[in-house]
């Protein structure tokens, strides 16, 4: 049994550890593919941990490839222990697919580097965020049990909320990465941000209601927005 | 915490040339050397040889180390003897870190020309380890104690063989039952193959045997309320006849059985000319077979799209029976039409012979082309012989696989005892825990976790009476400390969200002067780590396996 010498092995008990923040963080710091080898469906060593590693797994991708990265640097694939074919052909796939994709930030990511840094590092604080980690911790219990009501999801509903969300964060997290900078206006921020002005306002008013903003100062009209130190 | 110097010592192994065959182990004890923290790092022939182990010992007093990796092989196989080497030189043994560069890549990379990367990959997780060494914390073995008292859920053929091996041992047994009376599928069966022994009779000294041993009280009519606890200290209250009551015991076995299928809807099933395996068991018990025509079907119901799998029973109950009618009468003609047979075992096998001698007809059926029950006839298309068969009938019997059932299910929830897709419990491992469910403490035998004959049942049983009986006579259970801990009280807010998700029962939320916090219970906690990637709040972390550390392994590689 011979294979690529391309990876290095993190040792973790189950794919269930796999936390969307760490995962990002990976990237945030260069890593140019990261695979997450776990159990099969249905033969969990930790009766459910791979369900969960899913849903986190899936819903990372869909924030990293928000934030311009190509999502297929990120993979989930399933094998049992004695399975060590299926893990040579598996890590011999997975090379060669990053091969292709080429160094982080390149042509097959949408954002080139440094800017995709910056975003990927947005992603990971909203991955970190409570209301991303609240939703996918909920979703297995949504779909399986149901809310409080006994209202049974389906994966898709759920899927939809997490994806409208991905956006949510990606523009908040924006805004208030841009603001710690300097304060601004709606107008600049949009610009800056590329999302459209009457977004931008929509995200801004949301922040400043919950006290993560405040008026700064009124330039030619145009208040200026500036962010505010929160505590714990 | 007091900050203190890190001191890591790198043990670089070359294992004979199992390493340094293709690895250049001196130059990577070298590369070690030059790490941040490291202060010692020489290379062994083995390390987990004596004279390797005893260069442990000697490296953490002489470089007055407080933090150890090795270099070497598989932590499956040694990190436990590493971890105590390091515990008798006086160091945390959680302070101990294991690299694994034979597995990795001195066996996996022996190409010639990746030896250049093959040296790099081992150099990366050198310096991956030795970063997460640098950030381990110190962890002390969990003990427990255990209620010497097991529960038996299950009043049939393996849930009385393990209440009166348990009650044998001198183990106080609390045997549960959900029908009136003890004795399960038994009851309602004829004669057992291959042995040829009355069913009736076989139950009947079992139930006599558990009755009288003075270990085991029994309730029948009995239904589990509630299941709190873990391994060594389960608090269940169950009601039995109308009363409640409430018993802490500290191991579970549960042998809650299987159910038939009725096939409604199947080959003109009727349960009066058409009928299973089951009621023609009660029909010889009632003496009423007389039938001359006698058509049996197997695999009803089973290995088919919605019942995929095979009940490898079903084979031996159809020609033992089979035999029996051609025994009582000669004459009779008896037709069993079966898809693949399942006669393992050198009995059964002997049983299949003998029912070919008795003049029993086999005939293989396609399932794409299944037989056709009519009034007083059979058809099916002979696979061998490429053509339609008429075969006169007075008795059609199906043979139907063993299911699981709804209580299962119920008992399943209560206790987090994984089910899989057939509602059979599953076991912690095939091969390694097969008689362990994946909680501790609870362990299955008979049809409850897959379709078996009474041997068989009886086998598990005494197995699992086995592994019951290790924490039973300990009086205490001791646990590996990689687990989950709540890293950051003041930031947890009761939520629940990682009680929801967690597979084992090992959290809870409680109200303190704080506030509802979650409470940890480490004895049942396995350490997988769903409720520290879940917490939203980075409340909890998993010991040894800390979001830091991991960060810190893959920065490490990143900075090469």
């Amino acid at each position: 049994m011979q294979y690529t010498t391309d990876i290095r092995v993190i040792r973790i008990m189950c794919t269930g550890r796999m936390d969307p923040a760490v995962m990002a963080d990976a990237f945030v710091h260069g890593l140019d593919g990261l695979l997450v080898l776990g159990c099969l469906f249905g033969e969990c060593h930790y009766v459910s941990g791979n369900f969960n590693a899913r849903h986190k797994i899936n819903m990372t991708k869909e924030m990293l490839a928000y934030a311009g990265m190509n999502p297929g640097r990120l993979s989930f694939r399933n094998l049992s222990s004695a399975e060590s074919e299926l893990f040579v052909k598996h890590v011999t796939d997975f090379s060669a697919e990053i091969r292709e994709l080429g160094p982080l930030g390149g042509e097959a990511d949408r954002v080139p580097l440094p800017k995709l840094r910056e975003k990927l590092e947005i992603a990971r604080t909203a991955l970190a965020g409570p209301k991303l980690r609240w939703v996918v911790g909920k979703k297995p219990v949504f779909i399986d049990t149901g809310n409080k009501y006994q209202e049974v999801f389906t994966e898709h509903e759920i899927n939809r909320t997490l994806g409208g969300i991905v956006v949510d964060e990606m523009a908040t997290h924006s805004i208030l990465a841009a603001l710690q900078n300097k304060p601004a206006s709606v107008k600049e921020l949009a610009k800056e941000l590329e999302i459209p002005a009457p977004e931008t306002l929509k995200y801004v008013l949301g922040l400043k209601r919950r006290g993560f903003l405040e008026m700064e100062s009124v330039k030619d009209h145009t208040p200026l927005y500036k962010y505010v130190e929160q505590e714990g | 915490m007091e900050k203190e110097e890190l001191r890591i010592g790198v043990f670089v192994c070359k294992c004979g040339s199992n390493i340094a065959g293709s690895l250049d182990v001196e130059g990577l004890a070298e590369y070690a050397s030059t790490l941040p923290n490291v202060v010692y790092a020489p290379w062994n022939l083995y390390t987990c040889a004596d004279a390797g182990l005893e260069e442990i010992k000697k490296g953490i007093k002489e470089h007055n180390l407080n933090r150890v990796v090795v270099a070497s092989c598989s932590p499956r196989t040694h990190e436990p003897l590493f971890r105590s080497v390091c515990g008798e030189a006086g160091m945390n043994p959680y302070f101990f870190e294991m690299v694994n560069i034979r597995d990795q890549c001195s066996w996996v990379h022996q190409d010639k020309a990746q030896a250049e990367s093959s040296m790099d990959k081992a150099r990366d997780l050198i310096r991956m380890g030795a970063a997460k060494a640098a950030l381990l914390e110190p962890q002390e073995i969990i003990t427990s104690e255990v209620e010497v008292r097991a529960l038996v859920i299950g009043g049939g053929i393996a849930g009385l063989t393990a209440a009166i091996s348990l009650g044998n041992r001198g183990f106080p047994v609390i045997l549960l039952e959900k029908e009136k009376e003890l004795g399960g599928m038994l009851r309602s069966l004829y004669r057992l193959a291959p042995m040829d022994l009355d069913a009736s009779e076989v139950i009947n000294a079992k139930i006599k045997e558990a009755e009288d041993n003075p270990n085991i009280e029994i309730y029948t009519g009995a239904t589990i309320e509630k299941v709190e606890g873990f391994i060594g200290k389960f608090d269940i209250t169950f009601s039995a006849n109308g009363t409640s009551k409430y018993v802490r015991l500290g191991v579970v076995i549960i042998a809650t059985g299987a159910g038939n299928l009725v096939p409604e809807g199947m080959y003109q099933y009727d349960g009066d000319k058409v009928i299973t395996q089951w009621e023609l068991e009660e029909r010889f018990k009632a003496g009423k077979v007389d039938a001359n025509n006698v058509v049996i079907i197997q695999c009803v119901g089973a290995r088919s799209p919605e019942r995929r799998y095979c009940s490898r029973i079903c084979c031996a109950i159809g020609i033992k029976n089979a035999i029996l009618i051609k025994e009582r009468n000669p004459e009779a003609k008896v037709h069993i039409l079966y898809r693949d047979l399942m006669m393992y075992g050198v009995e059964n096998e002997d049983q299949l012979r003998k029912a070919k001698e008795l003049g029993v007809r086999f005939v293989k059926y396609d399932p794409e082309r299944p037989p056709v029950v009519e009034e007083n006839k059979v058809t099916v298309f002979h696979h061998l012989m490429g053509k339609e068969l008429e075969i006169p009938q007075e008795m059609v019997v199906l043979s139907t696989p063993l299911v699981g059932t709804e209580d299962g299910v119920k008992i399943g929830n209560l206790f987090r005892a994984g089910l899989d897709q057939n509602k059979f419990f599953l076991e912690a491992h095939v091969k390694l825990r097969p008689l362990d469910c994946g909680t501790d403490g609870i362990f299955i035998c008979g049809s409850a976790h897959y379709p078996k004959d009474v041997r068989e049942s009886i086998m598990q049983a005494l197995g699992a009476v086995s592994r019951a009986s290790i924490p039973l006579s300990q009086g205490e259970v001791k646990i590996e400390p990689i687990v989950t801990t709540l890293v950051n009280k003041d930031a947890c807010r009761g939520c629940g969200l990682c009680v929801a998700l967690c597979p084992y029962n090992a959290l809870e939320i409680r109200d303190t002067d704080e506030g509802r916090k979650v409470n940890i219970i480490t004895v049942a906690c396995k350490g997988c780590g769903v409720c520290a990637a879940t917490c939203y709040r980075h409340a909890l972390s998993i010991n040894s396996f800390t979001d830091y550390q991991m960060e810190a392994q893959i920065h490490s590689f990143m900075a090469a």
